[in-house]
This record gives C-alpha cells, sequence and structure tokens, in this order.
C-alpha cells in the first residue's frame, strides 16, 4: 500500500530528510547509501520490493540545487541506469578499466559561456580571395 | 439473488474490516447491499409455477426437451435486471476504485533521480577512443565513413611524422545521425562507439557538429564506462 509505505519511509528517514525529498524527488524514499562520487552526490539503493518498485530501487541526490541527469559522472550513470550490477566503488572490471589519462567529467553546459562550439580542426581548403596590389613598374610574379 | 452479492462479500469486506475495524464502514456496506438486493423476481415464479406435480423425464427418450419439464424454460430475470447486468455494474464501479489504487503505487520513475535501465549496447552520444598508453586508436580507415547511412562522418586524414596515418578531421553532424551504430561496429579498432550518454541536447544546433576534439574528449571522459561496457559484452562479439 503507498500510503503506508509513505508514511515507514518518513519514519526511516526523519522529517528532515522527507522534507530535501520533497523539493527534489516528490516521494519519500529510504535506502542504503551506497556511494559518493566525486561532486558530491549520494547515491542509494533500496532491494525490497516492498518498499521499492524495481526499477526505482536505486536513485541519487544531487548535491546541487539546479539538478540535470549530466551531473552524474558516466562509471555512476551506468550503475544508475542499472548497466552495471556493481556501484563503481566495488567494480572491479570498471576500477581496472579506468585509464590514468581519465578526463574529468563535467555536465551538459550548452546554454552557458562553457557550451561547447564546432570549429575545423584542418586547414581550410577554400580560401576568400586576397588582392594584392603591385606596384607600377614592378615585374609580375 | 445475483451472482453478484457473494463475489461482494468474498472480495471487499474481509479488505475493508480488516485494515479498519469500522461500524460506520460495515453498516454502510450493508446498506449497499440493501440496494442491491432487488426484488427477487426469481422466487416467486418458480412458486406459481410450480404448482403442479413435478413428472419425472420419461424414459428412453434419450434427450430432454423444455416440455418434459414445465417451470423449466422461465427467464428468472426476465422482470428485473439480469444477474449479468448486476454484475457488469458492479465491476464496472469497482473497476475506477481499483484502478485508481493503481495509481497510488509509485510506479512512476522519477527522472532525473532515477532511471530506466538501459542496455550496455545502447546507442547514445559518439565517443573516439584511444588506447591504454593514450594512443588515439583511429587509423583513418574511413569504413564508418563509408558505411554511416546517414553520411554523417566526415574524415580527412594525414600521416604523421612517426608515419602512421591518424585523420586530422574527424566530423559527425549529430543532427543528421540516427544512431544506427553501424561506425561502431564496422571499426576494425574500436575506435568510434556510441556511449551510453544519452543527454547531451543543446540549445543550438551548432553544438551538435562535433568535430574530433570534442569526440576524443567525450572519450577521454567516458573510458571507463565504455571499456567495461564493451568487455561485459566480448563473449557476444
Amino acid at each position: 500500500m503507498s500510503f503506508i509505505r509513505y508514511v515507514r519511509n518518513i519514519r526511516r528517514t526523519g522529517i528532515k530528510q522527507w522534507w530535501h525529498q520533497l523539493q527534489y524527488i516528490g516521494d519519500a524514499k529510504a535506502g542504503a547509501l551506497v556511494g559518493t562520487d566525486q561532486f558530491g552526490n549520494k547515491y542509494f539503493e533500496n532491494l525490497n520490493p516492498d518498499d521499492e518498485v524495481p526499477g526505482r530501487h536505486r536513485w541519487v541526490d544531487f548535491t546541487q540545487h539546479y539538478n540535470n541527469a549530466t551531473q552524474v559522472p558516466p562509471e555512476w550513470r551506468s550503475w544508475l541506469s542499472h548497466i552495471r550490477l556493481q556501484p563503481p566503488t566495488e567494480d572491479a572490471v570498471v576500477q581496472s578499466l579506468t585509464p590514468s589519462w581519465k578526463a574529468p567529467w563535467v555536465e551538459n553546459l550548452t546554454g552557458t559561456r562553457g557550451a561547447y562550439r564546432s570549429y575545423n580542426t584542418v586547414k581550410p581548403k577554400i580560401n576568400a580571395w586576397e588582392p594584392k596590389v603591385i606596384t607600377r613598374g614592378e615585374a609580375r610574379p | 439473488m445475483s451472482f453478484a452479492r457473494p463475489r461482494l462479500v468474498l472480495g471487499l469486506a474481509p479488505k475493508i474490516v480488516a485494515t479498519q475495524r469500522s461500524i460506520a464502514l460495515r453498516s454502510s456496506l450493508v446498506t449497499y447491499r440493501n440496494i442491491h438486493s432487488t426484488r427477487c423476481s426469481h422466487a416467486e415464479h418458480l412458486e406459481s409455477r410450480l404448482e403442479g406435480p413435478i413428472r419425472s423425464p420419461p424414459l428412453g427418450a434419450g434427450s430432454l426437451t423444455a416440455k418434459d419439464e414445465p417451470g423449466k424454460d422461465i427467464d428468472p430475470y426476465k422482470d428485473g435486471q439480469s444477474a449479468i447486468d448486476k454484475a457488469v455494474h458492479l465491476f464496472f464501479f469497482t473497476e475506477i476504485i481499483r484502478g485508481m489504487c493503481s495509481e497510488m503505487e509509485p510506479y512512476t520513475i522519477m527522472y532525473p533521480y532515477e532511471k530506466g535501465p538501459l542496455s550496455p549496447r545502447f546507442r547514445g552520444e559518439h565517443a573516439l577512443r584511444r588506447y591504454p598508453s593514450g594512443e588515439e586508436r583511429c587509423i583513418a580507415c574511413k569504413l564508418c565513413e563509408a558505411i554511416c547511412p546517414a553520411q554523417a562522418i566526415t574524415i580527412e586524414s594525414e600521416a604523421r611524422a612517426d608515419g602512421s596515418r591518424k585523420t586530422t578531421k574527424y566530423d559527425i553532424d549529430m543532427t543528421k545521425c540516427i544512431y544506427c551504430g553501424f561506425c561502431q561496429e564496422a571499426c576494425p579498432v574500436d575506435a568510434i562507439v556510441e556511449t551510453q550518454n544519452q543527454e547531451f541536447s543543446t540549445e543550438t544546433r551548432e553544438e551538435l557538429l562535433y568535430n574530433k576534439e570534442k569526440l576524443l574528449a567525450n572519450g577521454d571522459r567516458a573510458e571507463a564506462e565504455i571499456a567495461a561496457n564493451l568487455y561485459s559484452d566480448h563473449v557476444y562479439r
């Protein structure tokens, strides 16, 4: 029953956390803290089917107020979208395949000054004609 | 008596009694039941018709017809609401409540806090990968450019000073791309891949014209995820 679950989750997490969740996720959820990423986003999991419907058993609590889905780094995103079974803190495959040159994750910066702007990576093949005036009496090249 | 009434008693009453043992609710249930028990046309018809002696069917006839058993051919629901009508009304009424009950269940996935399941083969934003040494994988074979059905990929290449052929221009027009995944299937060195990132929406169209630097940056940021997904699928490739 949904109402009973709601009250039960409020009692588990406490009023403060419930109010915090009400501002963001819009539901009272209680679960175990699986990990925290480099940005401070907290990741929770509750595998009990009586508490959470399967498919809603993993969730994230964003650090930023103006949150969006791209604030989740890719390792945690693959855990959050149920691609990986284990979180990246425990996943041996992800840890062993993380290269030393891994670049830091940035969220989707569209609409800000940091947004990607496309440019040409090669020298342009077609150039506009630039007329060069030679002085009178000079030999033509 | 319709067959809806026992169903009502069996189905609804124990639930309500078990959850909230309120007398008021139970009395309202009784009135609800009384409304439904309309005039029982069934019984009085049977009494009026069954005055004569009950005859047993003749032996050896092989089959029984309506003539053999007078009183059995009457329609007990002729004057009132039929049992099926009552049942239909009851079930359609409770259907609304039962449907709303399932709506109260928290099934909605609250994106972006929660996400639906994705496959490790999901085809999202493109990325160019590097070898673990840091050398870029793409060898400018242009197979992806050739197979791209939307002709979204443009490649130009040059031989580097060390003799290896690398791309100087690797552009993907993400507005043309249909995300078929042929490029990553065509790639002999697993250089171009489609990551599981689907949140790369932009405000302007120009931001979707990806060049080589952008694609390599995508790969550098998500290399662990890409490599883990390829590893999880390596037995099927």
